[in-house]
């Protein structure tokens, strides 16, 4: 029979809290165990195949813009096989369409296959003989011929315009879009309402998406908060920050009775048009009108009246769909960035040294407020800030659910164009001082020393016999976490437990 | 310092208890205790009133911005240029630089002069404007009006107003009286006849002053002109000693030239830049007329001090060229001798006006402090005495002397304990601090020389690793030898008693401190790799370390199998790529036990002159001899040029001069090794998880801020896989833990050296040691523990939300 | 028969596992809280006490790192 005690000293007096300790927090039990949530970023393909059912993924390819953006995201090899079989009316046998690879590639089109399969753009069915073969998807086909070919309905954006009298230019639009972008960042850290101007303010709609994302929560004292995912959110580059933030809205937009495929389909007819352009909202719907407004808001476009019928997309709507910032949670600075790109990204401002000073050439509020994050500021001047990395000041952003890794990428990202010169960045991918980066993962590191997981331990078996059979079992299960026959020992998850408990009694009786 | 001393002695006193609580956490705490006794003392004698006037008060007031950082934005204005000019000037004196702007070589030159750096690492550096570097920088002629013109002139945004003041406390009265020896006589001297009759107000003056004859006046004289003074050969532009740009110092011409080009340096700086150079050679081209009266030897001291606190700091320079009461030497530098940019810019500082200015020059070991030296006494060309702090450094000094000038035996007189050369008739004596301010009897001999040396009026005094001198064996120094001039030589100005601040007026300021990123990098200094390597503490180790509550947690952390292990594989590592290496270890018990388990010869306190000599040699020479272990004896004593490897197994607390001393054994450049990333390796071994990773990094700090980066070596690829290392058994390691556990205390303290603490000539081990904290634990940190403190409790804003 | 107690499952490295059984063994945290010693990398502990224990850690690894940065030369 299985004896079932608590721990021998749970009743015994608990020593209170903490006494006197540096430390600001108090590690919460449950976020020792289980660690903590982190913000999660999904890139395109990842939100197509978690968020959408196959029926509601073939609503979407109803819209050619999604089916190109589709498209264009898929690997080489994938689209090398939309390719060939778009003209094909029926089914390609599995076979054929895998002899057009070399074995060497076997690899890569195995992934394409499984990547075309898991978005519903193609489909297994049997041909006769009872072969297997493959199928596209009705309406992905449509739609992907109608871009190809022409036909079906004009683009609403792509109607005929007067010549502009007042053009924008580029560099116009590319300030206007990241100062907007700039007050949805600003609210997040707090400084846009100190700042106090109207132009600084988010609409109601932005704070909700805010919040419906968890970057940032209601809070009975203080109002509305940044969150951890929040601030994890500030450390990832602009794109990915877009990203992350459009796929929030378009969650919420069916809220606002706003049809999602019509939405993302607009998004992505943005992302294709030209920086610079001007484009005309005649004809468009009035949800779509609403959905303008919002982008207008966020600076994805630009727009000098709410019922101006023209607009210009910026740089922030054509970037939404380029691969790099897809991968934007290990966001690695790309060197090769045109310098239109890097005109768009805040030049360098950061200045790492190896005695860990932080000197910052800004007088930003939000530059300055992220890189209070993890760095303590000492004197701030007119147009630099300076501060030193301490293991107070990182361990106190790691705390707040920050990573190394963020903190490192984010010095990386805006470092100052002369750290790139230094010798040793030459040499290596990153251009901060190595001993910098090793210190603050060290710190990291010494956070992580110990992992602690609930469970039970069972011990005290009468037979290696019983031993074994109830091990085997719990591993068969998975919830075996640590054993030894020697000892006949061993520690079971706490979810497991009941299952491994009833299984004892069960064994045991028939043993007995 | 009276009451911050006393209370030292009464906590660490003859209680056996108070040494065994410090050995380890506790060190922290009393540390902290102490300093802060220090804090509250009342001002010390012997700063200027100035000094009191602190700039770093001037941020009392000011607000900080909402993340705890002092917000200097209202107090400044941007200049519309800014981008073109290199500084920051923060209200509370310090200065931060762009090392990457155009103007850096003026703005460099110009705060070396004015100011102490606080940091130079490779982008900003950080300098900070005090009493005693304002002091310093009107000695070497520069004035105020111009130290504020130009500052503004290179500063992005506007001067603080209380930095503009602070300027003007620090120097207006500065560099009006002068210190002046004359016929074995000294007098103050000024062409300011107002400024003496203020000085003879005071009454602490009145008595230094030694009046001959009744109702005695002003001596009245004339100060002559001068001739610029050449140092041997000057390196031509082209003969590139390193392969790098050595004009850029060399000739104060090519200093303004050498920075035209396509980048925009403001008109305004480069011509301030080319008026104050020429000055620094001009100043007193005329004769002028000066008045001044004599004072009693035994009462300079003291003059000099309340001569600085009356804001009216005397300035020691010698004017060798007129000097006809003594016999010039006859010794030049050999044709050979070539002097380094920086070596050349240090001695300009030092010769600038024509007569020797008293001061410090600060270089890195290894970049050829013993060259300026030799230089100096070329220059001045009067009787020389040099002072160092080891009988092989004695040897060594000779040596350099014989290399790099044409002085020859019979010139040179080594005055130890075990040379004593016939000192009359020579042109240039060398000894040790101890032999001449010991108060032992004497041999006849001895004594001899002795009054010899008293009864000289020497030119120059050479005072090597000033440093590392008590500044009670220096104040017998200067009342025993009667020198026209003082130049002390040192690496570091840092001192961990603090009582480097005893330098300014017992020798002067400092003249020059070189930038060691910068000699790295022209190839001057070896590039050193540091590595700090973390070597866990076996468990069985680590379970007595946390017991036991003695200082044998120290032995145990030292001894600790994984560090045994990690320093015999770097050992091997090193020595099959054929490199010279050095392993440290302040422990004698850890010294001994590593050396022979390695069968590798060792040198320390007790081991005599000739077997050092001859384990020297051999590790220089023999091929087989790669790796010799040493104690402290080494850091500061001789010299092992051949080394291009160091390890450290024990150190000396958190000692950052020790750490850049022995650094400095592996700096000297290695030949050909340019194209290397590193050709010299600095390891320091520490358990993990003991106090020795705090006394670790504590040591760091100087050299951290020279811009030298540790890596943390977690693990040591290959340490696994390679056979013959020793203490690899469980049984082994439990042997090894057994002979710790039955060591003796002596055996878990370091080593003591004359002149520390504790050292007693001859005696056992059992001295107390007094004080020895702060020198262990660093004198000046209180204020990181008060910071530490403060800071918990400041949390960014946003994480304050976050958490509520 | 077997034994069964509920708990945490303490991972780490050798030498911390000495600092938790020291803490254990001095009554450091008030009382006992170390279950079962399980091999040189493991310890089951009580789940209460884990907070505490997080903090002490904390402390340990504050005591032996330095700042590294000096702010008021």
């Amino acid at each position: 029979m299985a004896d079932t005690k608590s721990g021998r000293y749970a009743n015994s007096n608990a020593t209170s809290g903490p006494s006197g300790s540096s430390s600001s927090t108090p590690p919460n039990i449950s976020q020792l165990v289980q660690g903590p949530a982190n913000l999660e970023c999904k890139d395109f393909q990842e939100y197509l195949r978690t968020r959408q059912t196959p029926e509601t993924l073939e609503k979407l390819y109803n819209y050619p813009p999604i089916c190109l953006a589709v498209y264009r995201d898929l690997p080489e090899i994938a689209r090398q096989f939309i390719i060939r079989i778009l003209f094909v009316d029926q089914p390609v046998p599995q076979a054929v369409v895998s002899s057009w690879g070399a074995q060497r590639c076997a690899k890569e089109q195995q992934e394409a296959t499984s990547c075309l399969t898991s978005l519903n753009v193609w489909r297994v069915t049997a041909i006769p003989g009872g072969l297997a073969a493959w199928e596209l998807s009705p309406t992905f086909k449509k739609s992907v011929r109608q871009i190809l070919l022409g036909g079906g309905k004009p683009w609403p954006m792509t109607n005929t315009l007067e010549k502009d009298s007042k053009p924008r230019d580029i560099a116009f639009l590319d300030s206007y879009a990241m100062s907007r972008w700039r007050c949805v960042l600003h609210y997040m850290v707090g400084t846009g309402n100190r700042n106090g101007t109207d132009a600084e303010a988010i609409s109601p709609d932005a704070v909700r998406i805010l919040l419906h994302a968890n970057l940032m929560k209601r809070d009975e004292r203080d109002g509305i908060t940044i969150t951890r995912q929040g601030f994890q959110f500030l450390l990832l580059d602009t794109r990915a920050q877009v990203w992350h933030f459009m796929m929030q809205y378009l969650d919420t937009c069916e809220e606002r009775g706003i049809s999602l495929p019509e939405c993302l389909s607009m998004l992505f007819q943005l992302s294709f048009s030209t920086l610079g352009r001007d484009y005309s909202s005649e004809g468009m719907s009035h949800q779509m009108l609403a959905f303008l407004q919002h982008l207008r808001e966020f600076g994805l476009v630009f727009q000098r009246k709410r019922k101006e019928g023209r607009f210009y997309p910026t740089r922030l709507a054509l970037n939404v769909t380029s691969k790099e910032s897809a991968d934007a949670t290990t966001a690695i600075v790309t060197m090769s960035a045109s310098e239109e790109e890097e005109r768009m990204q805040d030049r360098g401002y950061i200045v790492v040294e190896t005695n860990y000073r932080v000197y910052a050439y800004t007088d930003s509020p939000l530059q300055v407020a992220v890189l209070g994050l993890f760095t303590e500021l000492l004197y701030r001047f007119p147009n630099l800030v300076v501060g030193v990395l301490t293991r107070d000041s990182v361990r106190q952003a790691l705390r707040g659910g920050i990573t190394a890794e963020q903190i490192i990428s984010y010095l990386e990202q805006y470092a100052h164009p002369n750290m790139k010169l230094v010798e040793s960045a030459i040499n290596s991918k990153s251009c901060l001082p190595p001993t910098v980066v090793d210190q603050i993962k060290l710190w990291e590191m010494e956070r992580n020393r110990f992992t602690y997981t609930e469970g039970v331990v069972y011990n005290q078996f009468l037979s290696t016999t019983d031993f074994v059979t109830l091990r085997d079992y719990a591993q068969s299960i998975q919830v075996l976490v640590w054993q030894n026959e020697k000892t006949r020992t061993m520690v079971v998850q706490k979810n497991g437990h009941d299952d491994v408990k009833r299984y004892w009694k069960k064994y045991s009786k028939s043993a007995g | 310092m009276g009451p911050p001393k006393k209370s030292k002695k009464e906590r660490s006193g003859g209680d056996k208890f108070a040494k065994k609580r410090r050995a380890e956490d506790e060190a922290f705490t009393q540390l902290v205790e102490m300093e802060n006794d220090s804090n509250d003392a009342p001002e010390a004698e012997g700063v200027p009133g100035a000094a009191s006037k602190n700039a770093e008060a001037n941020d009392d007031n000011i607000d900080t911005d909402e993340y705890g950082a002092k917000d200097y934005r209202s107090q400044m204005q941007l200049r519309q240029d800014h981008s073109n000019r290199p500084l920051w000037v923060a209200p509370n004196g310090h200065v931060f630089l762009e090392s990457f702007s155009p103007v850096y070589k003026h703005a460099h030159d110009f705060l070396i002069a004015i100011s102490e750096p606080v940091c130079r690492p490779e982008h900003i550096h950080e300098y900070k404007l005090t009493a005693y570097s304002l002091y310093a920088a009107v000695s070497v002629g520069l004035q105020t009006h111009d130290i504020i013109e130009y500052l503004k002139r290179l500063s992005k945004a506007t001067i603080p107003e209380g930095i503009i003041e602070f300027i003007r406390l620090c120097t207006l009265s500065y560099g009006k009286v002068k210190l002046v020896l004359k016929h074995n006589k000294y007098f103050i001297e000024s062409p300011h006849p107002e400024v003496l009759q203020k000085l003879l107000k005071d009454p602490v003056i009145q008595k230094c002053r030694l009046i001959r004859n009744e109702g005695e006046e002003f001596i009245q004289g004339t100060m002559d002109g001068k001739a610029i003074t050449q140092f041997g050969t000057k390196l031509p532009p082209t003969a590139a000693g390193a392969g790098t740009n050595p004009t850029e110092e060399a000739a104060p011409s090519s200093a303004t030239t050498g920075a035209d080009g396509n980048t925009a340096v403001p008109d305004d700086i480069t011509n301030f830049y080319e008026k104050i150079d020429k000055e620094e050679e001009d100043e007193d081209e005329a004769n002028l007329k000066t008045v001044s009266f004599e004072v009693a030897q035994e009462k300079i001291e003291v003059i000099q001090k309340r001569c600085i606190e009356i804001e009216h700091p005397l300035l020691a320079e010698y004017d060798f060229r007129n000097d006809t009461h003594n016999p010039d030497i006859n010794i030049d530098l050999k044709p050979a001798a070539v002097l380094r940019p920086y070596q050349e810019k240090s001695l300009r500082k030092m010769f600038g006006n024509g007569r020797a200015r008293s001061g410090v020059i600060v270089l890195p070991c290894g970049a050829g402090k013993s060259l300026v030296g030799v230089t100096a006494c070329c220059t001045v060309r009067k009787r020389a005495l040099v002072l160092c702090n080891s009988g092989v450094s004695v040897e060594q000094w000779k040596q350099q002397f014989k290399m790099w000038s044409t002085a020859d035996d019979s010139m040179i007189c080594r005055f130890t304990s075990e040379a004593k050369d016939k000192p009359m008739g020579c042109g240039i004596l060398v000894t040790t601090y101890s032999m001449i301010t010991h108060t032992q009897k004497r041999s006849w001999e001895a004594e001899q020389t002795m009054r010899w040396l008293q009864e000289q009026e020497w030119g120059i005094m050479v005072l090597d690793e000033v440093h590392t001198i008590p500044a009670k064996m220096f104040r017998r120094v200067l009342t025993i030898v009667q020198s026209h001039c003082k130049l002390g030589l040192t690496a570091t100005l840092l001192r961990e008693d603090d009582k480097i601040a005893d330098l300014n007026f017992l020798i002067g300021p400092k003249l020059y401190e070189a930038n060691w990123l910068e000699l790295q990098k022209k190839g001057f200094i070896a590039r050193v790799q540091c590595a700090e390597v973390w070597c866990p503490m076996s468990p069985e180790f680590y379970r007595e370390y946390l017991t036991t509550r003695t200082s044998k947690k120290m032995l145990l952390y030292v001894m600790n199998p994984s560090k045994f292990r990690s320093c015999q594989f770097l050992i091997k590592y090193h020595e099959q790529r054929g490199d010279k290496t050095i392993v440290f270890s302040d422990n004698v018990f850890a010294l001994k036990h590593y050396a022979i388990k390695m069968n590798k010869p060792f040198i320390y306190g007790p081991t005599s002159q000739n077997e050092r000599i001859q384990i020297i040699q051999n590790f220089k020479f023999n091929a087989k001899v790669s790796t010799i272990f040493v104690s402290k004896v080494a850091d500061t004593s001789f010299d092992l040029p051949e080394a291009n490897v160091l390890i450290q197994i024990s150190s000396h607390g958190g000692s950052r001069r020790q750490e850049a001393q022995r650094l400095g054994r592996i700096l000297r450049a290695k030949k050909g090794a340019i194209a290397e990333e590193y050709n010299a390796f600095f390891y320091t071994l520490v358990s993990q998880d003991t106090m020795e990773m705090s006394y670790s990094r504590k040591r760091q700090r100087f050299l951290v801020n020279q811009g030298y980066s540790y890596k943390v070596i977690t693990h040591l690829k290959g340490i696994d896989t390679e056979p013959d290392l020793l203490y690899g058994t469980q049984e082994e390691q439990g042997q090894l833990l057994q002979l710790v556990l039955s060591a003796s205390d002596m055996d878990c303290e370091d080593e003591k050296m004359p002149g520390e603490p504790g050292y007693r000539a001859g005696g056992g081990g059992t001295t107390k040691r007094t004080g020895a904290i702060s020198s262990m634990s660093g004198g000046d940190d209180a204020v990181y523990y008060e910071y530490r403190r403060k800071n918990t409790g400041s949390v960014h804003p946003l994480f304050k939300k976050f958490r509520g | 028969m077997v034994n069964v107690m509920k708990g945490v499952l303490v991972k780490c490295d050798p030498a911390m596992k000495q600092f938790l059984l020291h803490l254990d063994e001095k009554l450091s945290l008030g009382r006992k809280f170390i279950i079962q010693d399980l091999d040189e990398n493991h310890l089951f502990i009580s789940t209460d006490i884990v907070e505490v224990l997080q903090v002490r850690v904390d402390e340990l690894m504050d005591r032996i790192s330095f700042p590294l940065h000096e702010k008021n030369a």
